[in-house]
């Protein structure tokens, strides 16, 4: 089901056991961009948190479809090769991913940052977008 | 005498009336008409107008000096300096000194943004009148408060501040330092609170389907949303706005009595600064007196308690001195 142009945002409700990290927060769909947010906490097992960054060439993909809609800008978090270098395992980013438009439709939207993931990778699969639960921005 | 709105606004027509070179001499039934018709009123009398008229004629600061006259030969009113207008008087320097005390007293309460913007609508103000100041101001300072440095999320003041007037539900992006969790959530805000230079948003959470309170600075991307606002009851909003000392209460407590024992010295800090209205301190003849309150405990009101180490001593209720042994 589709539904006419608005900017819509949704909660993306995670399972806590999962211990997804970086854990994603939401997804607003306007007709400029797809917009992710995510929160990164620091992990224990590396040193000093460990650093971060996002691959330019990361992008989304409908479960239903091949196109790609590709990464256009990042905020909090640097393109890659740069990365963000924390300074404890008590650190956390809060960090948003700006995409090309997807369709506002009933969706399952897929997140790739490397199309052979390591677990270091950034890769979400299966994020359902049912178009009625998007709230409307102001 | 401070002039009332209403009166101002007539002043501003009858201004506008003695200025039109189009048409000039007005009467004073067509002053009062054409009041009634701008300023969307019902009635008004002739006789008010000419009050009006007078009292722009007295001299400054109560009046505005306007060279007002009635030219008997075309039966009407104009100002006899033709390049009069009641915009282009200044403020006096005591209306300046005012202004600027208030400029000083929010940047020295407000800290950054909300003196920030204050200062420009202020300045706006100075600036469309004659007075010169010197720049850069460089006289000395006779008030401080603690300002600290601009804290994360205070940005977000005038967004939270707009939702509450408005009741627009806003979607955050909240961390948890404790849990170290990231969380969005739907919130409906009702109060922003500032509690020891740290600023607090009192929302219904959709997310907790409860009232909870949100520091600013654990608060990510705010984004006002378009659906409808869920209202709490008014004795939810007082409990949050009275019932505490602080912003966090303890889960699962009500309003109840605390006592505390609290050393000769220390006591001289309670009656100088209350915390609470509730506050009742009996002295005993040692200088030593028990302080009661009645409030809703509040994780700050345990740490103020703690930050007294042995001058303070808790004696009712049993589970606030157990509780405040775990924070040991």
């Amino acid at each position: 089901m589709s539904q006419s142009i608005n900017s819509l945002l949704f909660e993306i409700k995670s399972d806590e056991k999962l211990d997804q990290n970086p854990k994603l927060l939401r997804v607003i769909l306007t007709k400029e961009y797809t917009r992710i947010d995510f929160g990164y906490t620091t992990p224990w097992y590396y040193e000093k948190g460990g650093w971060i960054n996002i691959s330019p060439n990361s992008y989304l993909k409908l479960d239903d479809a091949d196109k790609k809609y590709h990464l256009k800008n990042a905020i909090g978090v640097p393109f890659a090769p740069n990365q963000t270098d924390f300074q404890s395992i008590e650190d956390w980013q809060f960090f948003t991913l700006y995409f090309e438009p997807i369709p506002q439709k009933d969706c399952i939207l897929n997140m790739i940052e490397a199309i052979d993931p390591t677990p270091d990778d950034f890769n979400y699969y299966g994020i359902c977008l049912n178009i009625n639960q998007g709230v409307k921005i102001c | 005498m401070p002039i009332n709105k209403n009166a101002f606004k007539r002043y501003k027509v009858i201004d506008m009336l003695l200025r039109n070179k189009m048409r000039r001499f007005p009467t004073l039934a067509e002053i009062t008409e054409t009041c009634i018709e701008k300023l969307d009123l019902k009635d008004l009398s002739t006789e008010t107008i000419r009050k009006d008229m007078e009292h722009m004629r007295e001299s400054q600061p109560n009046g505005f000096e306007a060279p007002i006259k009635y030219h008997p030969t075309n039966r009407g009113y104009y100002y006899t300096d033709p390049d009069y207008s009641i915009d282009k008087i200044s403020l006096s320097a005591d209306d300046v000194d005012t202004l600027k005390e208030s400029i000083d007293l929010i940047k020295s309460i407000g800290g950054s943004r909300v003196s920030e913007k204050f200062n420009n609508a202020i300045e706006k103000i100075l600036s469309t009148v004659l007075e010169e100041f010197p720049e850069g101001d460089s006289k000395q300072v006779f008030l401080q408060t603690m300002s600290p440095p601009k804290s994360r999320g205070f940005e977000h003041f005038d967004l939270f501040y707009y939702a509450c007037r408005k009741k627009i539900p806003v979607s955050i992006i909240h961390y948890n330092y404790q849990k170290r969790i990231f969380n969005s959530l739907t919130i409906h805000p009702i109060l922003i609170k500032e509690f020891e230079n740290k600023w607090y948003i009192i929302a219904y959470s959709e997310n907790h389907s409860e009232v909870r309170t949100f520091g600013l600075d654990r608060i990510f991307d705010p984004l006002l949303l378009k659906k409808k606002f869920i209202n709490v009851e008014k004795n939810v909003l007082e409990k949050a706005t009275s019932s505490y000392y602080g912003v966090l209460p303890i889960a699962n407590q009500e309003k109840q009595t605390i006592k505390i024992s609290v050393s000769d010295l220390v006591t001289n800090y309670f009656e100088a600064y209350p915390i609470h209205e509730s506050q009742q301190i009996s002295k005993e003849p040692n200088g030593f007196s028990i302080i009661s309150f009645y409030l809703i405990p509040t994780m700050e009101l345990t740490r103020l308690f703690l930050s007294y180490g042995k001058d303070i001593k808790i004696i009712e209720p049993s589970w606030l001195i157990d509780y405040t042994k775990t924070l040991n």
